[in-house]
């Protein structure tokens, strides 16, 4: 077995042996089957003969209670055969009702592909007509009519969703009939993005409404801490959830390889990663393999297939990489290799991260901890899909918090799953979506309460006062200028496209925040694992011309971040420390560029972009010149005091304002600004603020004190990534300071004194406290 | 433990919170939307920049039109709706709007029925299955006309329908078999609109609030009474307005024989209509059979190579030499509206009536112009 012939050269040769400082084995365990309620129809049930399918007890859980009209979420592992488990009864519905349709929500274009495939191909066996297809960005204009009108299963993404409902009259026959909602992998739908898909379910319901259907939910994720809260909150709807699986999975070996074993580190994770995806590759292995970001994604596969060439040329090409700039037909040609086994190394980023059925993948190389636990195990979950023998290699970067799993593999394999947020009360993200809805169908303050809550209603004379909407007999009427829709951005992020052109052909596109970042003038850019030199960027067109090159470096940009407070809105004061909300400005300016060959820096060019700057929102506070005298008292490091709170701050921020901790940003400095104070930002990571910063603002005291609570009640020494290290830390988690931190931290909640709050005395005369 | 309590507590506070208005939160998508553009303003003489989108403004215009704006808004400051547009208001089941009528002298070609029913009868390629050579060969052998086709053996099945319909002097099925047989921009199938009498035609043009999805700001409708083109237009005085006005354009496309007449309106105004009926869940117009001919589709066939721009203002220029002044480009309406909306003045609203009101006269002529090219006498 080629799996074991790779585990044995992981404990055989002398450098990746000392490398490799855990090995985890993960037990293969037997199939459950179960029995359904009702028998399917034959075509259904030949269906599954023919394939050889016999149905396990969480897929009989899940097609009962669909069956018997219940929302439901499943929760169970990567190839447990959940598509299955929403397949069947939505096939069922679409053979006993003629007119019955479905509509499934997938999160990137390949699950979007893969599940075309599954449905055609279910289609054809049982003879019932379906007819799936993909319904987004990529679908031909002439194909979309036909789409709409006769497809009784669409496969879309939430994004085209938000665009379409404003042109629900063409949608009809999709929004009247429909019986089904399937949103596979919605754990993407949390923090910001998921509270914008929250309102976006809404509005899709009203319209469904509108034309008289009442659709069910059903949901698919990673799993989660609160599934229940989670659906609820996403849909608007109760759930049942489904989460005992019943699939067989084969034995997975889970190493965790740690290049700096012995502190000093050789070579970078990423050339590690290449040698170890090369390993595998020529042990015959389909690995997979992900990367923090899509540069070393193209890094770690053009060093791979130079190193496999010298093995041999056509096994260089069985190397590639995939990410979700690539233009549909590449992604696509890709994909299909993966799948037929023509290709041997993926190098991807996120974009391949979840549940496309790729058939087996043997192994599967995490290039650094990818942020969450609910990530890894995704992306672990890859490898092993038939029930065979499996390996996933973790590979751990330098920084503490990769470095702290390597030290302790006991938390790495107990930590439990993170809940999944969603916020449906965020105003500023409400807003938006109430003025697309009153674009799609007049608002009505009393019969659209069903969908956004009691308070609604508040919210329009505020959008009214700059003429957004229209109070008329009819209900609220929007009346901007621009389409609603085109206002509201889903993930935040803005709009603007540079086009990277070669030879005025289009390869590909990006943001300006990437563009800046990965095709600034001068750079090397890659595009599937070929390089290309950027000769020009036309900021005014947006425009990057580029050329081939063949180089032997790699260039990477330098970036400085700094804040302006541009209004202080509201002050208040909390112990003697200065707390305050406001308008502040952030601008990260990319400065200059490093030429680097393998990990040796070979020089360094200047760079003059204008900055990309935007305004959002944010709290700071100004810890008292006490607190300073106490930590430098104490011989401590009060820049890493400060930095440490930050961080304990923004990982406590989830907790009360319900958002990602990826969604807020901060910065903290022992000297800021003209009076030289120390003083600590966190500010809502989103053009013109989303409204976090402003209600923790609102909750400071809570929000002080359980950061407190998390870094004193922590037993590690020097702060740890259960405490103080941000797995999101711009400054690699330096300098950190957890006695400083404490103790900064301690002062913003400084307990009054025993006599006045020793808890309370009930009746009985016993004291909590 | 201790940390999963927290949570729970927390969340149910903040469940039991109100969602408040922050009073910033109307400026900030307001602030947005002075990002969104859905037209370039491109250099003058730029006609390259042209071919990339169709929504370009030349700086020029862009300028001469912002100047304009500030010259409205200062010179009818203080005046009322009412004495800025004479008209009168309607109510109906739906409300009440804004409806002003303006008569334009207009003296339409008269059309010759009989070249028209000649030309039809004389084409043997509207029956199925006969192309040019065919024709040419069966010219060859006798068969001149449609009817004559009755008597040949392979033939006589297809041709009664054709007969059939075209004797049934229904424009709508007439249209539709001719543009089935040869474009839909055919002169045949403009001619069908000869065999509606002059008050069946309904001239129709909207503004809006930009490019759907959004409210229609002025209904512009031409109908042809005693001998005059007279123009209706419903102009919103408010949003609340929308709905009557809705109701009212209807009303003109109803009745026995009407026929639409519009310039993109395939693309752009009927679609729009129906969208905006669809969102006050009205009933689409009582006829979707009604013959819509699309003056732009007919003009594209007939002057296509010949001029830089095929837009209504510019084939105005060059047909009907019709000069405009103080013309406002269409794609700024919505930012002249929503001036009004947002400050009351209603000067913004004058340059939007006059240049709709020029669209429906334009429109018209340009249709009676191609109308009476074809089939005139």
């Amino acid at each position: 077995m080629a799996v074991d012939d790779v585990i044995r050269l992981l404990t055989t040769n002398p450098v990746y042996r000392d490398r490799v400082v855990h090995t985890e084995i993960i037990e293969p365990g037997p199939p459950q089957y179960g029995t359904l309620d009702t028998p399917l129809s034959d075509s259904i049930i030949s269906y599954l003969d023919q394939n050889g399918i016999r149905l396990y007890s969480h897929q009989c859980d899940a097609i009962n209670r669909i069956r018997a009209g219940k929302n439901v979420i499943l929760t169970t592992p990567t190839a447990s055969g959940k598509t299955l488990a929403f397949n069947i009864p939505v096939f069922t519905a679409l053979n006993a009702d003629p007119e019955a349709r479905a509509l499934y929500l997938y999160p990137t274009k390949a699950l979007s592909n893969d599940q075309l495939a599954t449905l055609e191909q279910m289609a054809h066996y049982t003879g019932i007509s379906a007819k799936p297809a993909i319904y987004d960005g990529d679908t031909p204009q002439s194909r979309r009519a036909a789409i709409r009108d006769n497809s009784r299963i669409i496969i879309s993404n939430p994004h085209e969703i938000h665009q379409v409902l404003s042109w629900h009259m063409k949608w009809r026959p999709l929004f009247a009939n429909l019986r089904y909602i399937v949103i596979d992998e919605a754990h993407r739908y949390r923090g910001v993005f998921g509270s914008h898909i929250a309102m976006l379910m809404r509005r899709l319901s009203r319209l469904c409404l509108h034309y008289g259907s009442r659709p069910q939910f059903i949901l698919s994720t990673a799993t989660l801490a609160n599934p229940v809260e989670f659906s609820q909150r996403l849909t608007g709807h109760p759930f049942e959830l489904v989460n005992g699986n019943g699939s067989p999975h084969g034995r997975k070996h889970f190493v965790l390889y740690n290049p700096f074993y012995d502190g000093v580190g050789e070579r970078s994770t990423h050339q590690e990663t290449k040698d170890l995806l090369v390993s595998c590759v020529k042990n015959n292995l389909q690995t997979l393999c992900f990367t923090g970001s899509r540069k070393m994604a193209e890094l770690v596969t053009l060093w791979a297939r130079e190193d496999a060439r010298r093995f041999s040329a056509q096994l260089a090409d069985t190397i590639c990489a995939y990410r979700a700039g690539y233009l549909p037909e590449d992604r696509r040609a890709i994909e299909t290799h993966l799948k037929e086994g023509v290709m041997k190394g993926v190098v991807s980023t996120n974009a391949l991260e979840l549940g496309i059925d790729i058939g087996s993948l043997d192994a599967v190389i995490i290039s650094g901890y990818p942020g969450t636990m609910m990530s890894t195990w995704q992306q672990a979950g890859r490898a092993g899909r038939k029930g065979d023998v499996s390996l996933a290699l973790l590979v751990a970067q330098a920084n503490p918090l990769d470095q702290y799993f390597m030290n302790h593999p006991e938390q790495f394999f107990s930590r439990s799953h993170e809940h999944a947020i969603v916020d449906t009360e965020n105003p500023y993200i409400v807003s938006g979506h109430l003025l697309c809805a009153a674009a799609e169908l007049p608002l009505r303050e009393d019969a659209d309460r069903e969908f956004f809550g009691d308070s609604f209603p508040q919210l329009l004379p505020e959008l009214a006062s700059t003429d957004l909407v229209r109070k008329t007999a009819r209900g609220w009427v929007y009346s901007g200028r621009g389409r609603a829709a085109d206002l509201v951005s889903l993930g935040g992020i803005p709009g603007e496209t540079f086009r990277i052109m070669c030879h005025g052909r289009l390869i590909e596109t990006m943001d300006r925040a990437q563009a800046y970042r990965e095709a600034h003038k001068g750079a090397i850019l890659l595009h599937q694992g070929e390089m290309y030199l950027v000769k020009e960027m036309d900021l005014e067109t947006h425009t990057v011309r580029v050329t081939e090159a063949d180089v032997n470096y790699y260039t990477q940009p330098l970036k400085e971040v700094d804040l302006a407070i541009i209004e202080t809105l509201e002050t208040r004061e909390l112990n003697g420390v200065k707390c305050a909300f406001g308008v502040v400005e952030v601008t990260e300016q990319y400065t200059g560029y490093k030429i680097k060959r393998g990990d040796t820096i070979i020089g360094v060019e200047p760079l003059t972009l204008p900055p990309l700057t935007f305004r959002t929102k944010a709290f700071w506070l100004i810890p008292s010149p006490d607190t300073e005298q106490n930590v430098l008292k104490g011989n401590l490091d009060f820049a890493g005091g400060l930095h440490g709170a930050e961080h304990a701050i923004i990982a406590l921020m989830p907790l009360h304002v319900m958002c990602d901790r990826r969604d807020i940003g901060g910065l903290s400095s022992a000297a800021y600004g003209e009076n030289g104070e120390p003083v600590i930002f966190v500010y809502d990571g989103y053009e013109g603020g989303i409204g976090l910063a402003e209600k923790a603002f609102e909750i400071l005291p809570d929000l002080f004190a359980t950061a407190h609570a998390l870094v004193r009640d922590c037993r590690c020494d020097d702060g740890c990534p259960s405490c103080i290290y941000s797995p999101k830390c711009g400054n690699d988690n330096q300098p950190l300071d957890k006695i400083a931190t404490t103790l900064i931290l301690g002062e913003l909640c400084k307990e009054p004194e025993k006599s006045e709050s020793a808890g309370y005395v009930d009746a009985a005369g016993v004291v909590f406290s | 433990m201790a940390g999963s309590l927290y949570v729970h507590f927390l969340i149910a506070i903040l469940t039991m919170a109100a969602t408040h208005a922050p009073a910033r939160i109307g400026s900030l998508w307001h602030q947005r939307m002075q990002t969104l553009k859905e037209y370039e303003v491109v250099r003058d003489g730029n006609i390259f920049g042209t071919s990339f989108s169709n929504s370009v403004v030349f700086s020029s215009e862009y300028d001469q039109a912002r100047q304009q704006l500030d010259h409205l808004i200062s010179s009818y400051q203080d005046r009322s709706f009412e004495t800025v547009f004479s008209g009168k208001e309607v109510s109906n089941e739906c409300g009440n709007c804004y409806s002003l009528t303006t008569p334009h002298p207009l003296h339409p070609p008269a059309f010759d029925l009989d070249h028209y029913q000649n030309t039809i009868m004389r084409d043997l390629t509207l029956v199925r299955g006969i192309g040019r050579a065919t024709e040419k060969r069966l010219r060859a052998r006798g068969y001149q006309t449609l009817y004559d086709l009755t008597g040949h053996p392979k033939y006589r099945s297809h041709v009664q329908p054709v007969i059939d319909c075209m004797c049934s002097e229904d424009s709508h099925d007439i249209m539709d078999l001719v543009g089935r047989r040869h474009a839909k921009s055919h002169p045949l199938v403009l001619g069908a609109a000869g065999l509606h009498e002059l008050q069946d035609y309904v001239f129709l043009d909207l503004e809006t609030m930009g490019l759907f999805s959004r409210p229609i700001i002025l209904f512009g409708i031409g109908v042809i009474e005693n001998g005059a083109l007279n123009v209706y237009q419903y102009l919103l005085r408010d949003i609340a307005d929308e709905q009557a006005a809705l109701k009212e354009t209807i009303r003109h496309l109803s009745g026995e024989r009407k026929a639409l007449v519009t310039f993109n309106g395939k693309a752009f105004d009927l679609p729009y209509l129906n969208d905006r009926l669809g969102y006050y869940g009205m009933d689409t117009p009582a006829s979707t059979r009604i013959p819509h001919f699309d003056v732009l589709h007919f003009s594209r066939r007939r002057w296509r190579n010949q001029f830089p721009s095929l837009r209504l203002t510019a084939l105005e220029r060059e047909i009907l030499h019709i000069h405009r002044e103080d013309d406002i480009p269409g794609q700024m309406v919505p930012e002249f509206y929503e001036t009004y909306l947002r400050t009351g003045n209603c000067g913004p609203l004058v340059p939007i009536v006059e240049h709709n009101r020029q669209d429906i006269i334009s429109l018209a002529l340009l249709f009676f112009h191609l109308m009476g090219e074809s089939y005139g006498c």
